[in-house]
């Protein structure tokens, strides 16, 4: 009973794990074009090899990194249904789509081929091997340095009117709630189950009965979020923030070999996975 | 202290809040206080007094809805210059969680100093030192969810210091704390205010108002009471009728005094309360001959 409860331990998210890695030290603006780059990669990518490949290296990922692995699986953990559904609609489904290769089963519009469950196959692996790859980037980044890396990446933006810095702002504050919103949601939980509440005991399958038991953790969270939010700006406020102001910046960031290396490895590790044929 | 001008100056100032079209309901009623430098100034009152509002306004959070505050002679309804009025007033909020923008330590620090456009080697420095003020270097490459509430509550202080303002506002800074980090909040203001750092804390810890300069007792949206702790806490029936406390060795004292006629009625911290039933012991003993 009590580890249905412990939402902050399972969230990976938005939690910085400083091993002082070489990967913690990269640039993060390059980390962030690589890890672009490696993304892109995966997505394009349909071969089986191909991405047993990138699945070998999003896995040596956490190695390098000296992350232990079990964080970037409580990660796929919570997916893992996501995955399911996923994978039985893409067989049910996409056989018309991805056609070709051998037919195993076919009936009625149901087509199962070499092909779709390649497909489906395929599809899970990218979904682990993201999880795997943003795990990575966001244990060993601290997400000030994400959204500095993000805020210099997108700089060019400014010129068109793109209000880079507020977004980038937006976004840093969003991820650092994420544990507290967690911390808070289990509080919720607990003092709604110790007042009786029912969660997680209803059959998985009676999907809005789970979901209305969840409403009296929601609304309450919606409106400790708007309480924390309005708090959040008062104390921006009193610390000098005015939205689209120039602001100097605390860190500087200064590119050296090992940055340009590991951009280049990942347009390599990218090109590899492209062009395995299989 | 009052040949010097007066850091923050609040002149007349109401404010209500807008319930709806027709509504107002009135938080501030003509509010005059003036703060001095190197002052600690603590301000009770119970809730809905108003203390809360009032403290908002003395760096131009809020703006008065008639009268004028001015922070080192700047109004702050100029906003234009509202840069200065914050960087030179600083605020510690009441929730330890809510005031922290960034994911580590040292970021959340900088967090002002990239607001009011410092170099990025003068942060260095500020930060070095304002960590160093409030106890936490060791602290400064931590996630703030891994501090105690005590903890971030200095973070935020550090976060304040860092702009090297005149004044810091507490707003009830110590009442999410448990009484370790309550303890460690004091410590830190009790060190900034004998540097010379001008205080006001918006509190109902009566053992923190024991330990100000001043105190301003708020009541509808007015200053009913104010003076020296000592002279405050004198009056323990109107102050019972504002639904506020007084310390324990006040009411300690005063009790005693009640029974026994010499026991001084007006003391304000425990130690005085000891040195009292000491020297009545003395005296006694004395009389008693031995």
């Amino acid at each position: 009973m009590s580890a249905e409860f412990e939402l902050s331990r399972n969230i990976t998210i938005g939690q910085y794990l400083p091993t002082d890695s070489v990967v913690h030290r990269l640039d993060p603006r390059f980390k962030l074009a690589a890890f672009v780059i490696m993304i892109l990669a995966i997505a394009i990518c349909g071969t089986y090899v191909g991405n047993l490949f990138a699945l070998a290296i999003c896995i040596a990922m956490f190695w390098v990194s000296k992350i232990p692995l079990h964080y970037g699986l409580s990660g796929v953990k919570p997916a893992i249904p996501f995955i399911i559904i996923l994978a039985t609609l893409q067989l049910l489904f996409y056989g018309e789509i991805a056609r070709g290769g051998t037919v195993y089963f076919q009936y009625g519009f149901v087509t199962i081929s070499s092909e779709s469950v390649r497909l489906v196959l395929v599809s899970a692996m990218r979904f682990v091997e993201v999880i795997f790859l943003s795990s990575v980037l966001t244990l060993s980044t601290s997400t000030t340095e994400l959204t500095h890396g993000m805020e210099r990446l997108l700089g060019p933006l400014q010129k068109v009117k793109f209000p880079v810095h507020a977004f980038a702002l937006i976004i840093t504050i969003a991820i650092r709630f994420v544990p507290t919103f967690a911390m808070e949601m289990e509080k919720m939980m607990k003092a709604q189950a110790s007042r009786g509440a029912d969660f997680g005991t209803g059959e998985w399958w009676r999907i809005i009965r789970r979901t209305k038991d969840m409403l009296p953790i929601i609304i309450p969270l919606f409106n400790v979020a708007l309480a924390r939010a309005e708090d959040l700006i008062l104390a921006m406020e009193a610390r000098c923030y005015m939205p689209g102001a120039s602001r100097t910046q605390y860190t500087h960031y200064k590119a050296n070999g090992k940055d340009y290396a590991a951009l280049i490895i990942s347009i390599f590790i990218s090109v590899i996975m492209l062009y395995i044929p299989w | 202290m009052t040949a010097d001008h007066p850091i923050i100056r609040v002149e007349n100032v109401s404010f209500s809040y807008k319930v709806n079209q027709d509504q107002q309901i009135p938080v501030l009623q003509n509010v005059s206080l003036d703060v001095y430098p190197g002052e600690y100034l603590a301000i009770i009152g119970h809730n809905g007094s108003g203390k809360s509002t009032l403290s908002k306004h003395l760096n131009g959070i809020l703006t008065p809805k008639t009268g004028d505050v001015y922070v080192n002679q700047i109004n702050t309804r100029d906003r234009e210059r509202i840069y200065e009025v914050r960087s030179q007033v600083g605020m510690v909020f009441q929730h330890p969680d809510n005031q922290i923008v960034a994911t580590i330590v040292e970021d959340d620090v900088a967090f002002g100093l990239e607001n009011i456009g410092i170099a990025a080697h003068e942060m260095r420095e500020r930060i070095d030192a304002s960590l160093e003020a409030v106890g936490m270097s060791a602290f400064r490459h931590r996630p703030p969810h891994h501090l105690s509430g005590g903890q971030k509550q200095r973070i935020a202080i550090a976060g304040i210091l860092a702009m090297r303002p005149q004044c810091i506002v507490l707003d009830e800074a110590t009442s999410m704390l448990d009484s370790y980090g309550r303890q460690d909040i004091l410590a830190v203001i009790r060190k900034l205010h004998r540097e010379g750092m001008t205080i006001v804390t918006v509190t109902h810890h009566m053992s923190e108002v024991a330990e100000a300069d001043r105190v301003v007792v708020m009541e509808a949206g007015q200053i009913v009471l104010q003076g020296t702790p000592r002279e405050v806490f004198a009056h323990q029936q109107r102050l019972r009728e504002l639904h506020l406390d007084v310390p324990d060795a006040s009411r300690i004292a005063a009790l005693v005094h009640q029974e026994w006629e010499p026991f001084s009625p007006n003391l304000i911290v425990n130690e005085e309360v000891v040195e009292e039933v000491n020297r009545h012991v003395i005296k006694q003993a004395e009389a008693s001959g031995t």
